[in-house]
């Protein structure tokens, strides 16, 4: 390690690192702007200007830019300079002259970097007497707004933009101090990572437009650790939030990253940044609502749905009490359905209220088999599940049949960056820091090999050195044929073309060349002998490197890992809830209780209807109005992730705690208090009830798996538990500056309201407590003094980029370690889709926007969800009487369904893309893969399912 | 002995030696010779002939070409690149070049080619040199079809194409590192330096970037040799250069002289001294963005370490006269307009400051300056100075007006004490 002199204090530095970096590190303030720890340094802003001495002799040194300088050991350095910190006034001083002077008005106010580096650099006398340079807005689509006056040309927009996240739609244009950062047409931000300009921008020129609509600024936002719910990735966000204008609840006011340096590390996909709006939607349940069917009466529609009231919460939690006792007393049945997008606490407690034999999944049969073939998967030592940073360095990726970038998105971002690593290594050779941006990506360095096969590979062409667009089946094929190549087991498939042979053979070459090869895939082609052919090839890759393969398996949703930890011999499928239910006793009344699931995103629709119709009553547990409440005799209102506290598992088997960041409104609680609270009502006595009561805590419900489910052991350690302190006190989620605190209910009662106590976190619903615990994984308010932005991340880091002071949240499960055979983990269970007239093989396929069942009801994405449509090859859409664009009925064995037929490449013929999830189409998606027919839509509209 | 390598194919008539003409008068005799040599003696021939590249800097040429990879493991696909782009204030050199003798560049260009291993060439060109521009590609053609560049050349393995690239027009685009950007078709920002051109320049690849004027040496240099070429100059440089004037002197031009001839000569003797009635009061040895000289400089040589030592660049050779009639603040607001319109806009210094030093000096020009304006232009000359920018546009800009600062400061505290320009 180089030491060096700085300001005449000797300090031991990282030599991989700038000096700018190195400073920062070291807890020094350095002011930058085109500097950022991941993208690294091009020398642009000019604001990070240091002193450097040849020798101890030398008094005046040289200026330089700390940021484009590579410490030097021995290297004498100042940050205190006179002639330093002049020069650095003095690009504030240009800045400025063209920047306006409204902070009180700019968005970016209060956590703006632009702001901190200015009084950091001191400047503060104003002599340019000149006119100011204007810009026009744009119009950037319904997540970012663009106040262009703002912008102090530091380039950090456009290099995030095109260069790391690979968008093309943003550009710099013009020259000079006109330098103008823009589309070259209006219109909405392409990029399904646009929202990180919120974060990346150093001024109020790129803002959170959906926070616009309900803005305060940062110190007044109340914020805690928590996980995004949008997916399987399980990146770490900060959510922030408030009490809405009008005095009354608080509200969730926006997301930002928070980072984890195994996961998201700077960056969030959109998705995850702006999905979050569905807490505050207004199909939002809030109250306790009871179904009353005789007021339907007279009523002429022909729907099953319930009408709701509202009733008091008392109501339901005796109801739900008086069917526990029954239960307990044999004299009803109930049921318990989770769901992967509950947290393993919430999943806990219905397991432990109905017990494992009447719990499921709340997954259809084939979803259930891939998560617990994913599960087999993990457990074999041969395989190793590679997080952000080892996607990022790996120097081969096969991706199998997963369109990560809507999928997975954050794991896109990170395929996006190995594709760089020939370009890393010739710099290693020349010996170019890799820091250096601009050199680096100036480099001729071909892409390295990202080999796709699928269907679709969104936003990732690019950089993918072959793509094969292929049919689920043909992709089985293709994996099982390179697992042959790989092992040089004689027996060659007769199957396969001398074309398709060649790909197999370059591959295998690939892989077997790579130092450090990766492969991709998971659950969403929904197809068991892919992801069994992919685990066979995952083995036979490592028997032969002799060491473990990276695979990363994407789960599908935020807890699919976790909660599949809750059945371990037990399918716990809905289909075979439904064949327990055809054959159970008839005299005996049964009560479903869902959770946190719509069952006709599960199973297509007749079949909900079949198993619906086999229960007497069903309770509903959940945070939206899905087509399931409507359904619903009762039910109970949900805390969302930003509510609550819990425990999710990623894709990596990562366990993370989140923690509740606002007490949410109405009278939502965590689905398992309602539970607890239903047991409390009880007379009955019970052993299984007295543990039920005793969880006063969610640390109790993570405390009780850890010592139950083996695998979920480490949840016992991964994160302070209730009575956990700092000196005594608590964490403060709001933060030291949160204003209006005792005003804030004034309209209501002059008295002050104490702060709500939370049960569950180490943490105050107030500004009282500690605000930095840094060495905790609470840290979630990213401030400090000086440093008022997400800059600020720095100071919570061990070393610039590195882990979080508070060590890394989260602990990886333990899947039981054993080798299993090579042969197919459930081959016999493989569900084959039954041909029938229906001629069209359906295929799924993603959308950022769209796919996902809690974003889909956020406010912005309205105007960013396709209508409903489906994929078909060019080629054959004139076989079918119609062109692209036009309307088509889409019949299955389940329904008749609408939407715009658009033509796609990549569609093998003979198959429909059919887009998972997408509003409109959701009960298509448990249908695949089955088959549909296709006509010309007929006008009057074909009576639409559901 | 040949004195005019340069122009020696350059009459008074505006036409471009043709292919016969420039046959005729030993053309290609240099490329002949070096087809015949081994790279790495032409790249120690250049060298040691002492040729400084003409396009301001002055680095030793064959020098600059050493530094490109070669041999086992080296990128097989390299690129000559010729820097056409002129757009220096006050120099018209390499359009005289270009559009008299386009064969002596493509020759020289091939040289250079052969020697670094390269098997393309870019002429990147002035948007605004559109004679110059259909001269070379007529010429590229006449090459082509008698050999000289094209597939196998002179029945050999070696083969060579040449391109010409018409700028969209930026002065920036004559930054080495920014021409290849824009020859890549991205924004012409300067690039970071390590990696240099010759390592890794165009795609990545390892690219040689000179001036037109600096190819237009290399053909002689390689058929006559070094003796003759050092011979050529008269001071310490070696060989000969284009010199220019303009201003208002009696005859304005460009003339080929042996390196080291003095200013006072170029100016009085070939540019025709003074027009009547007016003196001279100071001059841009080198273009736009040198520092001015004064009377006192006129007898130095026209070298590159001399101009140096006195305060100034060579730069480009081509002089721009300022008389005692012309408002030195005017002068020099005009080019820093230049210089502030034409900054990329990569960094703070430069795209923020001389758009502000443009304001400050329009004041001054206006008669509504400051006395601490003058401090202002000072500091902000500082900021812009050598290392705190990106580049060296910003640098240049500042010679000029930090010069005339020195020089002309009488001018600059008349305007702010009269109110009002004196020269109008
Ligand atoms: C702002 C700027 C503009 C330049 N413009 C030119 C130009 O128009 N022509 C040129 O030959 N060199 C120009 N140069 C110099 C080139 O960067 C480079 O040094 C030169 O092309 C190298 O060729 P040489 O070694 O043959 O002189 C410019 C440099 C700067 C900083
Ligand atoms: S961008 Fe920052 S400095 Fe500029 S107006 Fe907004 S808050 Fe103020
Ligand atoms: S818009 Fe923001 S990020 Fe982009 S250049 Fe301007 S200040 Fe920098
Ligand atoms: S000094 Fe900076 S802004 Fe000016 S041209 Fe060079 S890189 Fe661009
Ligand atoms: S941060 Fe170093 S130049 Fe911008």
């Amino acid at each position: 390690m180089p030491t060096i002199t700085i300001d005449g204090e000797k300090y031991q530095v990282d030599g991989d690192q700038n000096l700018l970096s190195s400073c920062l590190t070291l807890g020094l303030n350095v002011p930058y702007f085109c500097w950022h720890p991941e993208m690294g340094s091009v020398g642009a802003c000019r604001q990070c200007a240091m002193i450097e001495y040849k020798d101890s002799e030398d008094q005046s040194g040289r200026l330089i830019m700390s940021c484009m300088t590579p410490v030097r050991d021995g290297g004498i350095y100042s940050v205190n300079a006179e002639t330093a910190k002049e020069f650095r006034g003095s690009i504030i001083e240009d800045l400025m002259t063209n920047h306006p002077h409204d902070c009180p008005v700019c968005e970016e106010g209060g956590e703006c970097h632009l702001q901190d580096m200015t009084e950091m650099s001191g400047h503060t006398m104003r002599r340019y007497r000149g006119t100011k340079r204007t810009h026009r807005n744009q119009y950037l689509g319904p997540f970012i707004n663009h106040e262009m006056n703002r912008c102090i040309t530091c380039y950090r927009c456009t290099r995030f933009y095109n260069d790391y996240a690979g968008g093309n739609d943003l550009q710099a244009l013009g020259r000079n101090h006109q330098v103008y950062f823009g589309r070259q047409q209006e219109g909405r931000l392409q990029n399904g990572f646009s929202g990180n300009l919120v974060e990346v921008c150093p001024t109020g020129v790129f803002t959170d437009k959906t926070f616009s609509a309900h803005f305060v600024r940062k110190w007044d936002l109340q914020t805690a650790p928590s996980i995004c719910e949008h997916c399987a990735v399980g990146c770490n966000t900060a959510p922030g939030a408030r009490e809405s204008g009008n005095g009354h609840d608080p509200m969730l006011r926006r997301i930002t990253n928070l980072y984890h340096h195994d996961i998201n590390g700077y960056f969030l996909c959109d998705r995850g940044r702006f999905g979050y709006e569905y807490v505050n939607s207004p199909t939002r349940i809030d109250q306790v609502l009871s179904a009353r069917n005789e007021e339907l009466i007279g009523s002429t529609a022909d729907t099953k749905d319930q009408l709701h009231r509202q009733v008091n919460p008392r109501d339901g939690v005796l109801h739900l009490s008086v069917q526990i006792t029954a239960a307990q007393r044999k004299l009803r049945r109930i049921i318990g359905i989770g769901s992967p997008r509950a947290s393993l606490e919430n999943n806990y407690a219905l397991r432990q209220l109905v017990g494992l034999d009447n719990f499921f999944s709340g997954l259809n049969r084939l979803d259930q088999h891939l998560l617990q073939l994913v599960n087999n998967i993990h457990s074999d030592n041969r395989i190793t599940s590679p997080n952000t940073p080892e996607i990022e360095t790996a120097d081969a990726i096969l991706i199998i049949g997963e369109d990560i970038y809507n999928t997975a998105p954050r794991i896109a971002l990170a395929v996006r960056q190995a594709a760089r690593n020939r370009q890393k290594k010739q710099a290693q050779d020349l010996k170019i820091p890799l820091w250096q941006d601009t050199s680096v990506r100036q480099l001729e360095g071909d892409p390295s090999p990202i080999i796709f096969i699928g269907t679709e590979f969104t936003e990732l062409t690019d950089i993918a050195t072959t793509t094969l667009f292929e049919s689920p089946e043909r992709v089985t094929l293709f994996t099982q044929a390179l697992t042959q190549e790989i092992s040089k087991s004689s027996k060659q498939s007769t199957e396969i073309s001398p074309e398709f042979q060649k790909e197999v053979n370059h591959t295998a070459e690939i892989l077997l060349k790579a130092t450090n090869p990766l492969i991709i895939s998971g659950i969403s082609s929904r197809h068991l002998d892919t992801l069994n052919a992919v685990a066979n090839l995952a083995r036979v890759l490592s028997n032969h490197r002799k060491v473990p393969t990276k695979l990363y398996l994407n789960c599908g949703e935020v807890n699919s890992l976790g909660m599949i930890q809750l059945f371990n011999e037990k399918e716990g499928s809905l289909e075979q809830l439904m064949e327990s239910l055809s054959v159970s006793d008839k005299e005996i009344p049964t009560s479903l209780i869902v959770l946190e699931n719509d069952l006709y995103r599960r199973l297509d629709t007749p079949s909900v209807e079949k198993l619906l119709s086999l229960v007497d009553e069903v309770i509903l547990i959940d945070t939206l109005l899905t087509p399931t409440a409507k359904r619903a005799n009762w039910i109970f209102p949900a805390s969302t992730t930003a509510e609550s506290q819990g425990t999710y598992v990623n894709n990596n088997g990562l366990a993370q705690r989140f923690y509740a960041v606002y007490e949410g409104k109405g009278y939502i609680q965590e689905s398992w208090r309602w539970l607890v609270d239903a047991v409390d009502f009880c007379t009955e006595k019970s052993e299984n009830y007295s543990v039920l009561r005793s969880w006063k805590h969610s640390t109790d419900l993570s405390d009780a798996l850890a010592r139950e489910i083996y695998t979920l052991k480490v949840l016992a350690e991964i994160g302070p538990n209730e009575d956990f302190r700092i000196d005594g006190l608590k964490v403060a989620r709001q933060s030291a500056r949160y204003s209006g605190r005792t005003a804030i209910h004034a309209q209501q009662h002059v008295s002050e309201t104490p702060p709500i106590k939370d049960p569950d976190a180490p943490m105050n619903f107030s500004m009282e407590g500690i605000h930095n615990p840094n060495k905790t994984q609470l840290q979630a308010n990213i401030w400090s003094p000086g440093w008022n932005s997400n800059q600020s991340i720095f100071k919570f880091q061990q070393q610039v980029g590195g882990e979080r002071k508070g060590g890394p949240s989260g602990k990886y499960i333990e899947f039981s370690q054993h080798s299993t055979q090579d042969s197919n983990v459930s081959e016999e269970t493989s569900v084959k889709p039954t041909e029938t007239s229906n001629n069209l093989q359906m295929l799924p396929i993603y959308r950022l926007f769209g796919s996902e069942e809690l974003s889909n009801q956020s406010m912005s994405f309205s105007e960013v969800i396709e209508a409903p449509f489906i994929l078909m090859h060019p080629d054959e859409i004139s076989q079918y009487d119609t062109q692209e664009g036009e309307l088509v009925d889409i019949e299955t064995n389940c329904g008749n369904y609408r939407a715009e037929i658009k033509g796609s490449n990549t569609i093998p013929h003979g198959c429909i893309g059919v887009p998972f999830g997408l509003p409109g189409l959701e009960s298509l998606a448990p249908q695949i893969p089955g088959y549909a027919s296709l006509r010309p839509a007929v006008t009057p509209a074909i009576s639409e399912e559901q | 002995m040949l004195t005019n390598p340069l122009t020696k194919n350059i009459t008074k008539d505006n036409i471009a030696a043709d292919i016969t003409r420039y046959l005729a008068n030993d053309g290609y005799q240099g490329w002949r010779k070096a087809h015949s040599m081994a790279p790495d003696d032409i790249i120690t021939l250049v060298k040691e002939g002492g040729l400084r590249g003409r396009g301001g800097a002055g680095f030793n040429t064959g020098l600059k070409w050493s530094f490109v990879p070669r041999g086992e493991g080296s990128p097989k696909q390299k690129f000559i690149v010729c820097n056409a782009d002129e757009m220096e204030p006050g120099t018209f050199k390499d359009r005289l070049l270009m559009e008299r003798d386009p064969h002596l560049l493509l020759e020289g260009m091939a040289i250079a080619a052969y020697a670094i291993g390269a098997s393309v060439g870019y002429i990147f060109i002035r948007g605004e040199y559109h004679l110059a521009a259909e001269r070379l590609e007529l010429a590229i053609e006449e090459a082509r079809s008698r050999g000289f560049i094209g597939n196998n050349i002179f029945n050999g393995e070696y083969s060579l194409e040449i391109f010409v690239h018409r700028s969209a027009g930026n002065y920036i685009c004559g930054e080495e590192t920014a021409l290849l950007n824009a020859l890549e078709g991205r924004r012409a920002i300067p690039r970071a330096k390590p990696p240099f051109p010759q390592v890794s320049g165009l795609w990545g690849k390892p690219t040689v970037v000179n001036n037109v004027e600096t190819f237009c040496n290399i053909p002689h240099l390689v058929a006559l040799g070094i003796d003759w070429y050092r011979g050529l100059g008269v001071g310490q440089d070696a060989g000969s250069k284009i010199f220019g004037v303009s201003g208002k002197v009696k005859n304005p031009g460009a003339w080929e002289l042996p390196m080291g001839t003095s200013i006072r000569e170029i100016i009085e003797q070939h540019a025709g001294g003074m027009r009547d009635g007016l003196r001279l009061k100071g001059f841009l040895p080198g273009g736009g963005s040198t520092d001015f000289l004064g009377p006192d400089h006129l007898d130095l040589p026209m070298d590159y370490d001399v101009i140096g030592k006195a305060g100034s660049r060579m730069g480009t050779g081509t002089i721009t006269v300022m008389d005692d009639k012309t408002c030195p603040v005017g002068l020099v607001l005009n080019l820093t307009q230049f210089f502030a319109r034409e900054s990329c806009g990569w960094c703070t210094p430069c795209r923020d400051g001389l758009p502000w030093v443009v304001k400050v000096l329009q004041r001054i020009e206006n008669g509504e300056g400051l006395p601490e304006d003058l401090e202002l232009l000072q500091e902000q000359c500082e900021r812009i100075g050598p290392g705190k920018t990106f580049c060296a546009l910003a640098p240049g800009a500042a010679e000029p007006i930090q010069s005339a600062l020195k020089l002309f400061e009488r001018d600059f505290l008349d305007h702010i004490k009269k109110g009002c320009c004196p020269y109008k």
